[in-house]
């Protein structure tokens, strides 16, 4: 088996609400991911998704526990963990005001990509991702769907070994959604590693080859669909995901195949 | 500032994105390069222009007059005043009394009332005093008491010259006491004198504007678009991001206050021409060669203290709306000592130049007047960069606090400094990356 490149011990981060006072968001979790592997994060809104990844991503310090990606300590080396990271999420926009080739470049080179690779890098990511008609327009000109693929580019500018999706398919319409799984499984079979987080159960269904169920900051059960449906003997990922968090009352934001929010 | 922390290579890429998208924003065009070049300059001739136009309406007017008790003996300046096509002399036999009354209702200009000169003026024949009455609210009747004064005094000297002949004597010896004017600044001094009136004034306010809408845009603006965690997700420190952002805030900063110097000096004489009539021609609005460097040392001091100070002060907005109510009473409070300085007799001191923003004002005004005291220049400028430090070094601390580096704390940065930086939570500070 490959080494695992991003490496979670007894993660934790707690945060002070002035009307909660003390919370605890993530409480101890742990993973791998390997290179060539979807490793999806299943979870209600609230339940630590975005924490976790915003901590892998340097973007919050844990209060407790360790991450490392490709060997470089979250906290004791930020930049450099950063450098083997590429993040995308609902709330990462682009600059409205560059050109699509523009971003491109920006990411490739503040991400220090080496300088004398940047325009070929720049050209393959073009072509790759069909956004040659509008290299040359500016961001804020382009449809939400072109603003996407742009997106997902810039976030593989450099070259990352690793990346994470956090909800990524979040206010896209279905034609959309379905291309940005499409290319998060392409990347997969690139040798990326990969972390994705949903709460939506057909698309960890979908796309991950391992499932973390997290609920209330903890990380429930973590397997291949295949091992946890052998584990709770249930067939579909919603009733194993019921089975773990122990019923749906508990998940103001859980959302079920139809895409509506339980009670 | 942990210099090492800094990858000067990814500043330098993170520069030139906030710069690229900065040129293609119109209110920061507009603000950081339009106004400086153009705003004041054209303020200042539409201003100038429309002052020469009412004055020349004023001048036009024909003042209407009366003439009180003038001696027979002194008929001819009745004659002088009735033949000037800008005076028309009543003839109505009125008392003072009346006379101001029509003054005050606008029916009237002016009263001039013929008196008998004082006891120390009666030892020559004729002699006489005038007393004047007008109406100082109405331009039409200060007009008019100028132009009774000045045909008055016209008369004076013919008069005088006529009464030094018969005594046969010089005029100089009747009149006594004369004062001769002799101006011994250079027209160029004279220009400069006039330069130095505006030019602090407006770099300062253009230095502070220039930098107003970027540290907004830079800080709030980057929130309000999402793109805060775009950033915060790239592989550059913070403090790179942060370096990036302020030197783009300052050149911008810079870069208005150093395009209104030289479109002020080159716009300035063509401007204050009309005003100036005959002197305007010998004027030359020229700083000397010495005071440039001072002046772009002034303007980039000014530009590092508003780019610190907006920047610290917007960072805390989450919309581009609240980071301008965060800016806005800054800015109109860093101009006070600007007016303040603006007395023509005001010079550098020891004691002025520990005053931010005035110092480097009165400095760079005393620079275009050709004075140079090196020591006062460097203290003012010491005292300058120790307030900017003083704002990185906040901004410094600030940066350590997740929640203002995620937006997620909700108020401005006095109360985040009650609440964290002064309070006993600054153990939820982090280390500076």
């Amino acid at each position: 088996m490959t080494e695992p490149t991003v490496a979670v011990r007894g993660l934790a981060k707690t945060f002070y609400d002035e009307a909660r006072g003390e919370v605890r968001a993530v409480d101890g979790i742990d993973f791998d991911c390997r290179p060539g592997e979807i490793f999806g994060l299943l979870g209600a809104n609230g339940a630590g998704k975005t924490t976790t990844l915003r901590m892998l991503a340097t973007i919050l310090r844990p209060t407790a526990g360790v991450a490392r990606l490709m060997g470089r300590d979250v906290v004791e080396e930020p930049v450099a963990a950063r450098r083997t990271l590429g993040f995308y999420s609902a709330t990462t926009a682009l600059y409205p005001r560059l050109t699509a080739r523009e971003t491109l470049e920006f990411f490739a080179r503040v991400n220090l990509y080496p300088e004398e690779k940047v325009d070929a890098r720049v050209d393959y990511l073009v072509g790759r991702f069909g956004i040659a008609e509008y290299v040359g327009a500016r961001v804020e000109k382009l449809s939400t769907g072109m603003k996407q693929k742009v997106s997902i580019a810039r976030t593989v500018a450099h070259d990352p070994p690793i990346l994470i999706f956090d909800e990524p398919t979040v206010g896209l319409d279905v034609i959309n959604a379905l291309e940005m799984a499409r290319v998060i499984r392409e990347l997969r079979d690139e040798g990326k590693t990969i972390i994705f987080s949903t709460h939506i159960m057909s698309e960890a269904e979908k796309l991950c080859d391992r499932i973390a169920i997290i609920h209330n900051g903890k990380i429930l059960a973590s397997d291949t669909l295949d091992a946890l449906r052998v584990a709770t003997g249930r067939h579909y990922l919603e009733d194993i995901f019921v089975d773990y968090v122990g019923g749906v009352e508990e998940m103001p934001g859980f959302i079920r195949e139809s895409g509506s929010a339980a009670e | 500032m942990p210099l090492s922390l800094i990858n000067w290579r990814q500043v330098w890429v993170l520069y030139r994105r906030e710069l690229r998208g900065a040129l293609r924003e119109r209110s920061i065009v507009v603000n950081s390069f339009l106004l400086p070049v153009f705003l004041y300059p054209v303020l200042l001739w539409l201003t100038f222009s429309a002052m020469v136009f009412v004055e020349g309406l004023s001048e036009g007017r024909v003042s209407r007059i009366v003439l009180l008790d003038l001696p027979a003996e002194h008929a001819e300046l009745r004659d002088s005043l009735s033949a000037a096509q800008s005076v028309e002399v009543r003839e109505d036999t009125v008392s003072v009394e009346q006379g101001v009354a029509w003054v005050l209702d606008g029916e009237l200009d002016a009263v001039a009332e013929f008196l008998a000169p004082g006891p120390e003026a009666e030892a020559l024949p004729d002699n006489f005093a005038v007393r004047i009455s007008y109406d100082r609210a109405e331009e039409r009747s200060r007009r008019a008491s100028d132009r009774i004064e000045s045909a008055v005094t016209g008369y004076r000297d013919r008069w005088l010259e006529r009464e030094a002949r018969d005594l046969r004597v010089s005029r100089e010896q009747l009149e006594g006491f004369l004062i001769y004017r002799n101006n011994v600044a250079t027209e160029r001094q004279v220009g400069a004198f006039l330069l130095s009136l505006m030019v602090p004034l407006f770099v300062v306010i253009m230095v502070a504007l220039g930098c107003f809408v970027p540290s907004i845009d830079t800080t709030a603006g980057e929130r309000e678009r999402s793109t805060w965690e775009t950033l915060m997700s790239v592989s550059a420190s913070r403090m790179s991001v942060v370096t990036s952002k302020y030197l783009y805030v300052a050149t911008l900063g810079l870069a208005a206050g150093m395009l209104n110097v030289t479109a002020m000096v080159i716009s300035i004489g063509a401007v204050l021409r009309p005003l100036a009539g005959e002197l305007a021609e010998e004027l030359q609005f020229r700083i000397p060669l010495l005071a440039v460097p001072v002046l772009l040392i002034g303007a980039l001091a000014l530009a590092l203290f508003f780019a610190a100070a907006m920047m610290l002060l917007a960072s805390f907005a989450r919309k581009f709306k609240d980071g301008q109510a965060m800016i806005t009473p800054v800015y109109w409070l860093a101009l006070i000592p600007v007016f303040l300085s603006g007395t023509p007799e005001l010079h550098l001191t020891p004691t002025l130049a520990t005053v931010p923003i005035a110092n480097v004002a009165v400095m760079m005004r005393d620079a275009i007047n050709g004075r140079f005291d090196w020591l006062l220049i460097g203290e003012s400028l010491l005292v300058q960069m120790v307030f900017v430090v003083l704002i990185l070094w906040l901004a410094r601390a600030v940066l350590r606090f997740e929640d203002y580096l995620l937006g997620s704390f909700d108020g401005s940065f006095w109360r985040f400094a009650r609440q964290r930086l002064l309070a006993r939570r600054s153990s939820d500070a982090l280390p500076v990356e």
